[in-house]
Order: C-alpha cells, then structure tokens, then sequence
C-alpha cells in the first residue's frame, strides 16, 4: 500500500514539480484534471465521454462535424471560434498585467460594458466609414478604458482605497447607469437590448460570402495577437515593465529602490483598464451588436481562471483564451449532439476554469512531494 | 554524575544536495546547559530538527534517558517531554496569551452539562500558576500582537513547560532581542536549569555561550568538531573551532584624518502614524573617512534617522544637507543619485527582491540607467549578467550553480547580504548608511562584512552605521552618538567612550 502511494507522488511529483516549465506542466496537469472531471460526470449522466469531447471540437470547429447546413463548413466555424476568443484574449491579458504588478482587477466586466456603451452610441449609430468607424470604436475601447483604470489606479494610490473592492462597486455602478440609458434611450423595444449597432463600427465582418460560404470574419484577431506581443515585450523587456513586476514581487523593497509605486501602479491599470475596454469593445461591438442591460459579462470573470491558467504570461493567456473558448463555444453542438442538457455541457467549461484556478494549488503540493520524496530517498540510501 | 538525558548516535541527515549532519554523536547530561556552536549552515538546526522531529535522519539512532526512541513528528517529541523554542515564534497574533499556551491541549468542562467547551478560567489560572512558579511573569488574558518580542518568546518557553517538557531546545534566542532582554532570557534559562530542565541552546554567539553553558559542541560543516568544557574554554579557541581558523576579533583602528562634511543634519523630527515623536531635534555630521556609529536600544528612533535620510520617510522639521545640497525635497531615487548607499535592517522585506534573480537584484540600483537601459526604456539584460558575473566574483558571493540566474530566495541569509552590500557598495556613493549590516549572520559573514565597511572607510567614504550590538559599534566607530528615546545623548570620540559608559547613556542615564 505504502509503495503504490509512493508511485503516485513520485509520478506526481515527477509530473509536476519543480524545474523547467514548470509553470506550464502545471497547466496541462490541470487541463488532464478538468477533462477526467468532465469525464466522470458524463459517465454518470450515461454519455459517452469520448464522442462528447469529440463533439466539442467539433462544434468549435476544430475537427469537421458529419455534416454541415448549407454555406457553413468546418471553416465558418472555426471563423466563429476566433472571433469569440479575441475579446477573452484581452480580457485574460488585462487580468494578467495588473496580477503581475500585485493588483487584481476584477473590473474587467464593467469596464467591457463602459467602453462597449460608449462606443455603442459614439460610433454604433453614425454613418462613418467602415474604415474609420473601425479604428474609432478601438480607440474609444482603449480610452473608455483607460479611463477605468486610471480612476481604480488613483484611488488605490491616492487613498489606498482596496483595488478589489473599488472595482467590484464600479461593475455595478457601471452597469447599472449603462442599464439606464438603455432602457430610456437606446432600448430596442423586441429585444429590450439596446438597438442593434450599423454594420460600419461593427469589428466583426457578419454574413461575408465567399467562396460558396457565408462566414463571421473578426477584423481584430490581428489585433489580438499584436497586443500579446506588445505586452510580452512590455513585461519582459522595458524598464516599465521591470518595475512593474518589482512592485507585484514587494513594494516596500520596490519603494525603497526607489521606485514611484504609486505611480507605477496607475500605469499598471491604465494598460489594463485599456485592455478590458478593447475586450469590451471587441465583445459587444464585435461578437454581439447590442448591449443587454444589467447583465455583467461572465468573460470578464472567467478572464481571472483564464489568466491563472495561462500563468499570467501574455503567451500563455493566448493560448489559455483559446482552449477556453473551444469549450465554450463547442458546448451547443455538443447539447444538441448527445443531448446533454446546456447547462450540463457549460458546467464542463467551469469545471475546467475551477481546475485552472487552482494552479497555484498544484503547484505547492507537488513541491512538497518533491521534498518529502527527496527526504525518503535519502533514507532508503 | 548525572545520568545522560539524550544521546544521539551517529546522526547524519543527508539532503538531495548537501550532507547537513554527518556522523555526529552527542549526548546531554539531565539538569545541565548544552550548547550547540556553528557557523550558518553548520547543521544546527538539522540536527535539533531530528530530535524535534521535524526531519527524520538519514542514519543513526536516538536514546532518550537510556532508551532507544524513534522521533518522527513534534508530538512524538512531546510525548517524550523534548519541547522547542524556534527562532521565528509560532504564535496566533489575535489570540491571549493563556490560548496560545493551552492550543492543542485545552482544559475542557461541560458547559450545562453536556456541552463540551474549552474552559478558558482554568486555562488562565493553570498560565498565572505556571508563571509564577518559573518566574517568568505574564499576564495570561493579554493578546499576543499587543506583547512585545521578549514576552513573546516567554510565551512562546510557557508553552513548553505547560506540556511538561523536561528537554527544552531554544533556536538562536537572542537573535531577536535587546542587549537588556538577552541578559534577562540568560537569566531565565539558568533558572530553569536550577529547577532541574535539561536545556540545548543553538547558537553562534560566544560570549552568551561563556555565561550560561555548561559544555558546547561545536560542528563545523555538518560534523562534530569538539565538545568542550565550557569553563575551560576561551571564546577565542571556541571561535577558532568553529570557523577552522583564527578570527581576529579585535579591529585595529589607526588615527585617520577626516575629509569634508558629506553629511549634515540639522534638528530633525519625525513623528510617526500614531502620533509618538521619534526624533527629536536630532542634529549630527559625518565627515569623509570618519565612521560615525548611532548605537542605542533597539525603537528609540534609530531606524527613522535612516529612513530620514534615505527618503523612506518625511521629516517634520529640520534639514538634511548631502554635500551643501539640502535634500529634503529630494526623491527617493535623486538621493540614492548623489551618491547615497543604504544597506537596510529588513534583508528579506527591503533589501531584495527574494522571487527575483540574484543577477536582477544586484542591478537594481542602476538598472533605469544607461547601458543597462537604453533612452527607450527597453533594458538590456546582458549587461545586468555582465555587472553581476563581476560583483559575485568580487565580493565572493556564493550561489547555485545557475550563478547570476539564482533566485535570490534560495541562498544563504549571509550570501543574501553580501549581495546587497556588493550593489550598494558598487554604485560608488561617497556616503554609506548600514543599518544592522551584520544581523543574524555567523562570525565568518560578519568579519568580511566588517572588512568592507573598514575598507570603505579607507577609501575616504563616510559612513553612519546603525547598531544594536554594542561590541560592533565599539569596535568601527571613530564617533558614537548614543541615542535615547529619539533624543541625542551624547556625540563624542570612540576614545573617550567606554562601553560602560555607552551602555548608561543608552538607559538614558546621563540626561543632558
């Protein structure tokens, strides 16, 4: 009995413990954890696992289904993944770069609902361009944003009010005043959403036909990859940066390197009050054409699992983006496929969301393991 | 003679990397004081932790009172009476004094009857009995975040004898206390003696050896060098064992000329969030050549001088003169620029960051200039690597293998200091402030520690040294200033101080 547990740790161990990558073996041990989660509850449902998550990827476009409706192939859908991915991509960066400066902005929901309002009834209803009206509504992402940021950023600094708690009231305070001039102004009297936006400011080609096919195009996935590497370069390579981490590892020592914290710190949540505005913007004025009012955006949340499991690195949170919104966006087909009911298939999205914010968790059991094997060995010598 | 109460035989732990205790045999006589004597990673805390149960050894058996034990956990380590003293308290702030002692054990009673709760009356009054009868007053219903650090580590002894231990072990004691409270703890250690306790003390300190100790080990990397009779032992030999060669103690000061004024202070006050005054009017200079030491008992206002001087905190009169430049509008960083180096108390919370690399660490004083950043603000982390290849050489700092790439959290409290006095050193400022530079470091660390200050020195720098060990701050100082309660006692020549006498004006004897 003694032994067999021994292998388990040892494996464990050996799996996940300290060393190269460690960060990112982590993630997988956390991604295999999720999968056999969802597999034993769609075991107990009487399904099988294997052609559910067989259905997943498919829905999400990433194997071919058996057969496609007239225009949509394996391509539309795979379009539909990416442009559903590109808001989580900026809502799991703008967790990430405030996590690293020590900070947890929990108001990416509420500033998405900002700048996506703002730009809704700045650019949404005007007859600009396409080109122009585009490149308005991402400026008016970044700035809605930015303002966001800087207020919860101030605050922090200035009065050392709690980050989190500051931007969990501005979630509802935000969404409560979007709320508002929707439902007197801006409310689509069907839907009781607010109008739908025109096609120009749209960020998401809708409907293009091309090649036999009709497909969703997302115009800022570019964007989205650009941005990865613009803060990867900022963290890792700028003095900024360098500070910035300096000031998530310890700001008494941050301080006394001479470091302005509170300047830093502002700097912080602008870049990621900024990134949330582009996750709102590219959300609701790209994905969606219309604001549903008083309802925060769940991504906005799952960005902070999204984050944990991407280990706050810009590359990391790309591709954690991605899984994610595999799960997600496979999880209809995968209802209708087998007939597991919707709230079934998305409770294995969150199974797998509760998995990678526990990474940290992982991490310091295998290290434990590590040492009391490392402790046992040396007896067994 | 007295029977042997712990005999430990052919003890080695080994680790994945290193041999913490190799072959050591021991054994500690009933009622008597045992010290264990080495330098920083000697094996010490290894060994002590095998008996305590913390780690189990690698080879080698344990006798306790003539029987052959297995230890493996701290309870097991109870149950046979052996209690422990670690150096970092393991105490729950918010709790009373009483809870602390009695968590784990906790008297019960029926409340109506039947339910069963933890009967905090007895609990206070078993404390207040137990207290009494070893002199080690407290009161039991205060909370421990309000007690200061001596009580806590009563506490912390209470807690032993309250689960009837007959072996204590104390972890470097003193580590955390006054000259005042060191003589006072020495005290109750003896006295528990004299009760009849057998006690392991755990230890670099020679002198506090000297007082209370009956016999000493000393190990040296990981093996028994000698057991000595305490009484007929110099602390000269003792040291020389412990460090494999002749440490000289004594510094020789040679008569020096100072230079310029590099330093001048005017009348600075300073009252902190909770309204105490700190300083008080505190005016002094420190010329170039001249090591200028502030001794004093530990909070009366020390610490601020240097935060004051470094930036860490406002003042609220008076003013601070760098070279005829008043700095008290300066930054943090435009202080450090004229040419100020500050080798903070807190290693761990101030003075580096643990989770970085010791490469990143040892720039950190530069690392926003050119070359190491360029006018865009992108760094160049190649010439972080180069600086550091160079000060790790120079100052003998001594890492993993990984070298400049080692997490900083993962070395040596004396290579993390070495560390940051090589970065505050290498920026070349003509004025250093050490604040505590030799704390909790073993003798080795701290002569090279007192080598580079006296080499500064000599290098025509001006230095202000911050110290609660009155030995160190007698042996570097050219000027003393002894300061009391925020307030100036005296500024006067090395020479003409004794240590007597710096002692009474550290009590705030001689009022002005």
């Amino acid at each position: 009995m003694l032994k067999k547990q021994n292998f388990f740790k040892r494996a464990y161990a050996g799996f996940c413990g300290p060393g190269k990558h460690q960060m990112l073996r982590v993630s997988l041990f956390c991604l295999l954890l999720s999968l056999l989660g969802g597999a034993i509850l769609l075991l107990l449902l009487g399904k099988d696992p294997i052609a559910a998550y067989r259905s997943i990827l498919q829905g999400a476009g990433v194997l071919p289904k058996a057969k496609y409706p007239g225009r949509k192939s394996q391509v539309t859908d795979f379009l539909n993944l990416l442009d559903y991915t590109v808001p989580m991509i900026f809502a799991s960066l703008s967790v990430a770069v405030a996590l690293k400066c020590g900070l947890f902005n929990i108001c990416v929901s509420g500033t998405m609902i900002f700048s996506g309002f703002l730009a809704t009834i700045l650019v949404g209803y005007s007859d600009i361009t396409p080109i122009v009206a585009k490149f308005l509504v991402i400026i008016i992402g970044i700035g809605a944003g930015a303002l966001v940021g800087a207020t919860v950023g101030y605050l922090k600094y200035k009065y050392n009010m709690n980050e989190v708690v500051v931007a969990i009231m501005f979630n509802y305070i935000i969404s409560y005043v979007v709320s508002f001039f929707i439902n007197t102004k801006y409310a689509d009297p069907v839907t009781r959403q607010s109008v739908e936006i025109n096609q120009n400011a749209r960020l998401t080609l809708v409907d293009v036909e091309m090649f036999g096919l009709r497909m969703n195009i997302t115009t800022v996935f570019i964007l989205a990859l650009i941005a990865v590497f613009v803060i990867k370069f900022i963290l890792d390579k700028t003095k900024f940066g360098f500070e910035l981490k300096a000031v998530g590892a310890n700001q008494r020592a941050s301080r006394y390197f001479g470091i302005q914290v509170g300047n830093t710190i502002v700097k912080t949540m602008i870049i990621s009050g900024a990134l949330a505005g582009l996750a709102g913007v590219t959300f609701y004025l790209g994905c969606y054409a219309s604001i549903q009012p008083r309802v925060l955006p769940a991504l906005g949340f799952d960005a902070i699992a999204v984050a944990l499991l991407g280990n706050m690195t810009p590359i990391g949170c790309f591709f954690a983006s991605i899984l994610i919104m595999i799960f997600d966006s496979g999880t209809a087909y995968l209802s209708s496929r087998l007939g597991v009911l919707r709230e079934i298939a998305a409770l294995i999205t969150s199974i797998l969301l509760v998995f990678s914010a526990s990474s940290g968790f992982f991490r310091m059991i295998a290290n434990r393991y590590t040492l009391e094997l490392a402790d046992n060995g040396g007896k067994n010598e | 003679m007295n029977k042997n109460f712990v005999e430990l035989k052919h003890i080695s732990k080994v680790f994945p990397t290193i041999v913490a205790n190799n072959d050591v045999s021991l054994d500690v006589k009933q009622g008597e004081i045992y010290a264990i004597l080495g330098e920083n990673g000697a094996g010490k805390s290894t060994l002590m932790s095998v008996l305590f149960g913390l780690y189990e050894p690698t080879e080698g058996e344990i006798f306790i009172k003539g029987e052959k034990v297995n230890i493996t956990s701290p309870l097991d380590a109870n149950r046979l009476h052996i209690g422990m003293v670690h150096q970092h308290f393991k105490l729950v702030d918010n709790q009373t004094i009483a809870e602390n002692i009695i968590l784990g054990i906790e008297p019960m009673k029926r409340k109506f009857g039947f339910i069963p709760t933890v009967d905090i009356k007895k609990a206070n009054e078993d404390v207040a009995l137990l207290s009494k009868k070893y002199h080690l007053e407290v009161n039991p219903t205060d909370l421990i975040q309000d007690i200061p650090v001596s009580t806590r580590q009563r506490v912390e002894i209470l807690k032993m004898l309250y689960r009837d231990a007959e072996l204590l072990i104390f972890d470097e004691p003193t580590a955390v206390l006054t000259p005042q409270e060191i003589e006072s703890l020495l005290e109750i250690i003896k006295s528990l003696r004299d009760s009849g306790k057998t006690i392991i003390i755990i230890t670099h300190k020679l002198d506090e050896i000297k007082k209370i100790a009956d016999r000493c080990a000393i190990l040296r990397k990981g093996k028994l060098v000698e057991v000595l009779d305490v009484k007929n032992t110099s602390t000269r030999q003792m040291s020389s064992l412990m460090v494999g060669h002749d440490i000289s103690l004594e510094i020789k000061k040679e008569e020096i000329s100072y230079g310029e004024t590099v330093l001048s202070i005017k009348d600075i006050s300073n009252v902190d969030k909770d309204g105490v005054q700190v300083l008080k009017k505190v005016s002094f200079d420190v010329r170039k050549g001249e090591i200028l030491a502030v001794a004093g008992v530990s909070g009366n206002g020390q610490v601020e001088i240097a935060d004051a001087i470094t930036g860490l905190i406002d003042i609220s009169e008076g003013s601070i003169t760098v070279k005829n430049q008043n700095i008290n509008n300066l930054s943090i960083r435009e202080r450090s620029e004229l040419g100020m180096s500050y080798i903070p108390e807190d290693r761990h919370d101030v003075g580096l960051l643990l989770d970085f690399t010791l490469g990143e660490n040892l720039s950190l004083k530069q690392y926003y200039k050119e070359p190491y950043c360029n006018k865009h603000g992108v760094l160049d982390f190649s010439k972080f690597d180069d600086i550091s290849v160079d000060l790790i050489d120079t100052f003998d700092i001594r890492c993993g293998e990984d070298k400049e790439k080692t997490i900083v959290r993962s070395m040596s409290g004396g290579n993390q200091q070495k560390a940051i006095v090589a970065r505050e050193i290498h920026s070349d400022g003509d004025l250093v402030i050490f604040v505590q530079p030799t704390r909790g470091l073993d003798v080795g660390a701290i002569e090279i520690i007192h080598k580079r200050i006296l080499e500064l020195k000599h290098q025509g720098k001006a230095i202000l040294l911050i110290s609660l060990e009155l030995d160190e701050v007698l042996a570097l100082a050219d000027t003393i200033l002894v300061i009391y309660n925020g307030e100036v006692q005296t500024i006067e020549d090395a020479k003409n101080l004794s240590k007597k006498k710096v002692g009474e004006y550290m009590m705030g004897v001689h009022h002005a």
